[in-house]
């Protein structure tokens, strides 16, 4: 049996290990930042993002729920993002890899089954299949299951594509280019344009890729909860 | 599969994701909806947020499926 590695595995090492040790800096700087002063650098930047990330989900889940799950969120978005940038330091995304989109999602989607499960019990959990009459069961099966399909399948599309298209775009430029006499090969088109749709492809689908997969499991664990105070 | 096998797989694949169109129209529309509403009634910013990424995504996972039936014509008819 012949085992294959992809690139992506590679790539989630060195992020990992890149996340690793930004929060083991920032945890030794914490610890030791006098809480009566004003935070700056390093400290100022987690507070910011940790008072937004509290916020995103107190806003979609109530208070309560989102002191469990805040931490989660925060880590998810810190990983997903850094994991959609990858692709501008020479590493290959690991969200353009369908296994890696489908794990995300899938932890999702059991914590949102979880939430489910917790807030109308063992009993009532199954039948929401049969609502509101037994026949319903394809279309309620498939209700459960899109968010899994549908979370992954955005964040894998719009990463893959971007990286395709700029696959296209390379190649496109180096043709053109290559038909100009003198410079021979070099691509010279490619150089100028492309920082515009890296920016694009990049950093900004990233970023609103990232944001929407957080607030949409937000908002579909919140759905899910007893009731919003 | 042939040179002909090949091509009409492309084309399929392109059809495909042609469902974007009516998808974009949608959302294009539920945004400038979102935007009137904000306008409308600021504080309520946070929670017509939500509800416009909630429509948006139920309605782009047509647009979603889509694409999976091109890039499965694509990657799996060789």
């Amino acid at each position: 049996m012949k085992i294959t590695v992809q690139a992506e595995v590679f790539s989630i090492f060195i992020l990992v290990t890149l996340l690793f040790i930004f929060f083991f800096i920032a945890n030794k700087k914490i610890r030791k930042a006098d809480p009566f002063e004003k935070p700056k650098g390093i400290v100022l930047l987690c507070a910011i993002y940790v008072q937004a990330m509290s916020k995103l989900t107190s806003d979609n889940m109530g208070p309560t729920a989102a002191k469990n799950f805040a931490p989660y969120i925060g880590v998810l978005a810190l990983f997903m993002f850094t994991s959609n940038i990858s692709g501008l330091f020479g590493l290959s995304a690991p969200t353009a890899n369908y296994s890696v989109t489908l794990t995300l999602a899938g932890i999702s989607f059991i914590m949102i089954q979880t939430t489910v499960y917790k807030s109308v019990g063992f009993k009532q959990f199954f039948h929401r299949f049969i609502e509101p009459f037994p026949p319903f069961i394809i279309m309620n099966f498939f209700g459960t299951i899109a968010p899994l399909i549908s979370m992954s399948l955005r964040l894998f599309g719009n990463i893959t594509s971007g990286a395709i298209i700029m696959t296209l775009f390379y190649t496109f430029t180096g043709w053109v280019s290559g038909l100009v006499p003198m410079i021979g090969g070099f691509n010279f088109i490619g150089i100028v344009l492309a920082p515009f749709l890296h920016a694009y492809f990049d950093v900004f689908a990233g970023l609103i890729q990232t944001f929407i997969f957080i607030t949409l499991t937000t908002i579909f664990i919140g759905n899910e909860l007893p009731s919003k105070d | 599969m042939g040179d002909v096998g090949r091509g009409l797989v492309a084309i399929g694949a392109g059809i495909a994701v042609f469902n974007g169109v009516l998808t974009g129209i949608g959302q294009g529309y539920a945004a400038a909806k979102a935007v009137e509403a904000v306008g409308r009634n600021p504080e309520a910013e946070n929670k017509i947020r939500s509800m416009l990424i909630l429509g948006d995504a139920i309605a782009e996972t047509c647009a979603i499926y889509g694409m999976l039936i091109a890039f499965l014509l694509i990657f799996v008819f060789k």
